[in-house]
């Protein structure tokens, strides 16, 4: 009987982990990356022209990127994400290691711009070793919590995690990345709470984080005239105000349906950053509010499938896995999309899938491959 | 049964575990899959949507270069389509002082280069390139074609496309330099209208400046698509004015000549209308100024007053020349109009019947008036003794006027004075307009003193052109015109945008007083104090006048002359003032001696070119110019004929069968019946004549003299003698020349002590 179980039980698993991929998700996903695609095309073409009199420069190599990563993600799904348990400590490990190295002055290999230390030199492109850092918390988070149960609510039980963000967070002060920083907080935050941390403690530490926040924003010069000039961007509209504004003049210029896609005038050198943090703000300026619901929509259904995907997991490690993924996406589309509307203080966050870079991309499609690796194993609705 | 528990207690634990997760992902999709995207969505409709054009116009705003298309600005006419005021392409010089370090330049040579060809100091241009940060600094404005040329080929020469370049500009031109100046205007360097109708028709003329609009990238250069819009220029309309640049020129010259001839101290001005519309066709004021040089002092005497360049009051007194120079005294400054005047009195007087042609008026030399316990002379201290209403106006009485205004009573004369326009603006098309000072109503009714010496122009104060038409109105049928220098604005495709038509304020007076009005003030010409004014043929009306400057105590007096003709049809009224004439000119100062003779020879000027056809009276008939016809080979009974038709008397020297010469000769204009010498054969005498001097001379007394030398008169002004005092003021060819025997002197006539 018992063994008779187990067989069956096995069965199942293999014959789930055979079972299909979540078609909703892996489309929405799809759609994102190709619009994501057309738009870095379009963003980019005015910079990169300038640049190196090729208009399809930074396009070619996030396509090479989007190609290698919906490969990778295709893979990724195929793989019973059970074995995932496993590889958690290895990756949490590489990503500390990753963080201490780019740290240290290796010419050649870390990088420093703009006096931050957050980029690794591979040749072909360069990493951000903060974003295999948020695959690992996810990863490591899930399969320790998962495993937890009510364990979860005994404090000393939580040591390892807060040692482990704690280290994160240090790390990454030193280079400094702020906006990293929260979403590997959140990312973290997100899977204690979901895996059954007591309400209090979270709040607490909710709590905590919103008051050392406030307490960095208003006692720290730096953040008070940053403060500021979220608030009053035109204070300094050549300087720190500068990028806010073009964000906003592209934002607003677009209207109701845009100026046609291709047709940004502030991708022309005025708005920096346009092909990465503020891509945002050209989509809105060239298919108008329009085409920035859209994008806002298929995010959030994303986000949503997402979480139904979480609900109906066959396990809790599972259910951790997507939760922490989705989340940290939902987050990061927030966030970004605050500073581009200048709802929140600019900060350093880019857009999934449209925001130019190899690694950022190539690991979001990892992650999406998780998610769909997790949807082949949740069993069919009974028919009838 | 521990295992069956434990595994019970894993279960229960496995399904709270579940459940927890399943509630909180509920939480976590409230939160991040619908209402972070809310908070998006409504932040994004905000931006987007609400504050669309203000960001939109920001980002335009940035985005765009827009560079100016100039209109270019209307052209002005006169009344025979002469062009006064025309605008033509010239060239800004510019510097880039930030393109010359960037570049590399050598500042020296292009510092030495502008210098010579634009003749600046070098230093000054130095000095400019030292603004390293600007890409734009204007080195000289509006430099013509020939230096135009010099620049680009040393732009060429020396490689210096950046460093140096030209900008488009426009230069106004006026091609009649000084020529009706305060009524044209001029512009600034920008264009636009400072004075005149350049800045009253600043809208009409100057046009609407079109745009082209190109998109750039924020380092300035052109996008990579095109994103243009171009707005065309729309032109400015020409406007045609009803000045006449012939009669503004004879206007002019005959003013520069007076204030040259009498000494004029002030300056002076001359307004000719036409008295039936009100159209302005010249209209002075001296001193004068230079329209494409307008903050030049034009007037040498003013000139001089400068002091040097270099001292504190230079500015100020520059720029108070400046406006002085620039003051259209014939709208702006109101002044005591004198006898003048009278002409109104007597307007209002035959209008009110209180007068007629049979009263008489007495003149002691003075008049005494209730309330005013000093008497008031009569410009003749002797007194005219009794005369009639045509000598009262002839003799220019005082005394005679008062009780004219006496008769007319205060309340009509306010009244009359009202309907005349002296009390408000008479709306003319001109800047600057200035107003009357007459009392009020209330306080003119006080006394009767004021009315006393109103009658006859004194102690009141309107501007000349409220003055010129009051006067028309008194003798154009009694209608009081609107002035007006503007008769239309045409659009470029040639439309007529607006037309001035004569605009008709009121009836002021009945035809007949006006028609009694022209017959009495043309015997003040023919016989009266405006005898210099008159010249045969244009049957010319007028009145003098001598102001006083009540607010002045230097004693300074304005010598005018209100004049108008033909005296039956007037198609042309004058007004002349000369501001401070000086008896040291020999002249004794009113505006019968000074005045009278301007605005006669002017109308004799204006008539001739108006082709207006004269009226000789039977006297003048007699007197009047033909040319001689040629005789030379006709036989003696020929010439006979020849000569009865046209009125010439004859002697014959020799005794052939044809005429071999003459004197005078063929195409001489001389007076009508003087006697032609006809040679026959003989030789005609070829020895020279020195003309004698007949300046002071009676007008008979100097034909002898002249005839006895063997030389023509020819008479011009107001030769009848019966006064006593009319004699010759001035002679053609001066005395001591040596002229051709026959040759003709032509004589200016006048009464040079004239009192009024």
């Amino acid at each position: 009987m018992k063994q008779n179980q187990k067989r069956r039980q096995l069965t199942q698993e293999e014959k789930l982990a055979r079972g299909p991929i979540d078609l909703p998700f892996l489309l929405i996903a799809m759609l994102l990356l190709g619009f994501g695609l057309v738009m870095l095309l379009s963003a980019s073409s005015a910079s990169s022209y300038y640049e190196s009199g090729n208009a399809m420069t930074y396009f070619i190599k996030q396509a090479i990127f989007a190609v290698a990563g919906v490969a990778v993600m295709f893979v990724v799904s195929k793989i019973d994400y059970q074995s995932f348990r496993g590889l958690s400590v290895i990756v949490l490990g590489a990503a500390i290691f990753f963080l201490v190295v780019v740290l240290l002055p290796i010419p050649g290999f870390s990088m420093r711009i703009n006096g931050a230390r957050r980029w690794l030199n591979l040749g072909i492109t360069n990493f951000q070793p903060s974003e295999l850092a948020k695959l690992g918390v996810i990863l490591y988070f899930s399969a320790r919590i998962s495993k937890m149960k009510e364990k979860i609510t005994e404090w000393r039980n939580l040591v390892p995690f807060a040692v482990i963000l704690a280290l994160i967070v240090i790390l990454m002060y030193f280079e400094p990345h702020m906006s990293g920083t929260i979403l590997i907080l959140i990312a973290g935050i997100t899977l204690l709470f979901v895996g059954g941390l007591k309400l209090k403690w979270v709040l607490l530490g909710g709590g905590g984080m919103a008051a050392i926040l406030l307490f960095i924003i208003t006692q720290t010069s730096y953040m008070t005239s940053r403060l500021q000039h979220w608030l009053n961007p035109w204070s300094d509209p050549q300087g720190k105000g500068y990028q806010t504004i073009q964000s906003l003049y592209a934002i607003g210029s677009g209207g109701f349906l845009g100026l046609g896609l291709g047709k940004s005038r502030q991708k022309f050198l005025y708005l920096p950053e346009e092909h990465n943090d503020f891509i945002f703000a050209v989509v809105c300026e060239e298919l108008g509010y329009v085409g920035g619901a859209i994008v806002l929509i298929l995010f959030a259904l994303l986000v949503l499938r997402g979480y139904w995907l979480a609900i109906h997991a066959r396990d809790r490690f599972g259910s951790l896995l997507i939760v922490g993924v989705t989340t940290l996406l939902a987050a990061q589309v927030f966030l970004n999309i605050c500073v581009v509307t200048n709802f929140l203080p600019a900060t350093g966050i880019s857009l999934p899938f449209f925001s130019y870079g190899g690694t950022a991309l190539f690991l979001q499609l990892f992650e999406i491959g998780i998610v769909l690796s997790v949807s082949r194993q949740i069993p069919a609705p009974r028919s009838g | 049964m521990a295992n069956i528990r434990k595994n019970k207690r894993s279960l229960t634990a496995d399904q709270k575990a579940n459940r927890t997760i399943l509630n909180r992902t509920l939480v976590l999709g409230g939160i991040f899959g619908i209402l972070i995207f809310l908070l998006l969505l409504g932040r994004l409709f905000h931006v987007q949507i609400l504050s669309h054009e203000k960001y939109e116009e920001m980002a335009v705003e940035q985005q765009t270069r827009s560079a100016t298309v100039s209109a270019s600005r209307g052209v002005i006419y006169d009344a025979k389509h002469t062009v006064l005021a025309i605008s033509a392409t010239v060239q800004n010089v510019i510097i880039s002082p930030k393109d010359i370090v960037e570049r590399d330049m050598d500042k020296d040579v292009i510092a030495t280069g502008l210098a010579e060809i634009l003749d600046l100091d070098r230093d000054d241009i130095l000095e400019k390139m030292g603004n390293t940060n600007s890409q734009y600094v204007v080195v000289k404005r509006k430099v013509e074609q020939e230096t135009e040329e010099k620049i680009r080929a040393f732009i060429k020469e020396n490689e210096l496309t950046f460093g140096v370049y030209l900008m488009p500009d426009t230069r106004r031109y006026y091609p009649g330099g000084s020529l009706a100046s305060h009524v044209i205007g001029f512009v600034g360097t920008d264009n636009t209208g400072l004075n005149g109708v350049e800045k009253l028709y600043n809208k009409e003329l100057e046009g609407e400046n079109g745009r082209v609009i190109t998109a750039k990238t924020a380092k300035g250069t052109e996008m990579l698509y095109q994103f243009g819009d171009y707005y065309d220029a729309v032109d400015g309309e020409d406007i045609t004015l009803t000045i006449d640049s012939t009669i503004q020129y004879y206007l002019d010259r005959r003013l520069a000549e007076a204030i040259e001839k009498y000494r004029v101290q002030n300056g002076a001005f001359g307004i000719v209308m036409n008295p039936k519309t009100g159209a302005i066709y010249a209209m002075s004021s001296m001193p004068n100024y230079d329209l494409n040089n307008p903050s030049e002092i034009y007037n040498e005497n003013l000139a001089e007053e400068l002091p040097a360049k270099e001292s504190e009051e230079y500015a100020e007194k520059l720029s108070e020349l400046q406006l002085k120079q620039w003051r259209n005294r014939g709208v702006s400054d109101a002044y005591e109009p004198g006898s003048v005047f009278k002409i109104l009195t007597l307007a209002m007087a035959l209008d009110e019947d209180v007068v007629s042609d049979n009263d008489t008026f007495y003149c002691s030399g003075s008049a005494t008036v209730q309330g005013w316990d000093q008497p008031i002379y009569c410009s003749n201290h002797k007194g005219h003794g009794t005369q009639n209403l045509a000598q009262a106006v002839q003799n220019s009485c005082n005394p005679a006027f008062i009780n004219i205004g006496l008769r007319i009573g205060t309340d009509k004369f306010y009244d009359y004075m009202k309907a005349f326009g002296l009390l408000e603006r008479t709306n003319v098309d001109l800047l600057g307009e200035g107003n009357s000072v007459i009392w009020s109503e209330e306080d003119f009714g006080q006394n009767i003193v004021s009315l006393a010496v109103a009658a006859f122009g004194q102690t009141l104060k309107v501007t000349p052109i409220q003055l010129i038409t009051a006067c028309s109105a008194a003798i154009n049928g009694g209608y009081l015109m609107e002035p007006y220098v503007v008769a239309k604005v045409t659009g470029q495709d040639g439309a007529v945008v607006e037309e001035h038509k004569p605009v008709v304020v009121r009836q002021v007076v009945s035809e007949e007083t006006s028609a009694k009005v022209r017959e009495i003030l043309e015997s003040v010409v023919r016989d009266g104090t405006g005898k210099n004014a008159y010249v045969a043929g244009w049957r010319i009306g007028g009145k003098t006048g001598t102001s006083e400057k009540r607010d002045e105590t230097t004693g300074n007096l304005i010598a005018s002359f209100m004049g108008f003709a033909p005296a039956n049809d007037p198609e042309v009224i004058v007004l002349v003032g000369l501001d401070t004439p000086s008896a040291s000119s020999g002249y004794y100062v009113s505006g019968g001696n000074m005045a009278a003779p301007v605005v006669g020879s002017l109308i004799d000027d204006i008539m001739q070119y108006m082709d207006v056809e004269p009226q000789y009276t039977e006297e003048e008939v007699q007197t009047v110019d033909t040319s001689v016809p040629n005789l030379v080979g006709l036989s003696l009974g020929e010439a006979k004929v020849v000569l009865q038709e046209k009125g010439f008397t004859y002697r014959v020297v020799g005794d052939e069968e044809k005429i071999t010469d003459q004197i005078p000769a063929y195409g001489s204009v001389v007076p009508n019946g003087v006697e032609v010498v006809l040679y026959l054969g003989k030789e005609k005498p070829t020895d020279q004549v020195r003309v004698p001097n007949v300046v002071g001379l009676t007008a008979e007394k100097a034909n002898t003299v002249l005839t006895n030398r063997g030389l023509y008169m020819k008479a011009i002004g107001a030769k009848r003698t019966e006064s006593g005092a009319t004699v010759a003021t001035r002679q053609s060819i001066l005395k001591g020349a040596m002229v051709d025997r026959g040759t003709v002197v032509e004589v200016q006539f006048g009464d040079t002590s004239i009192r009024d």
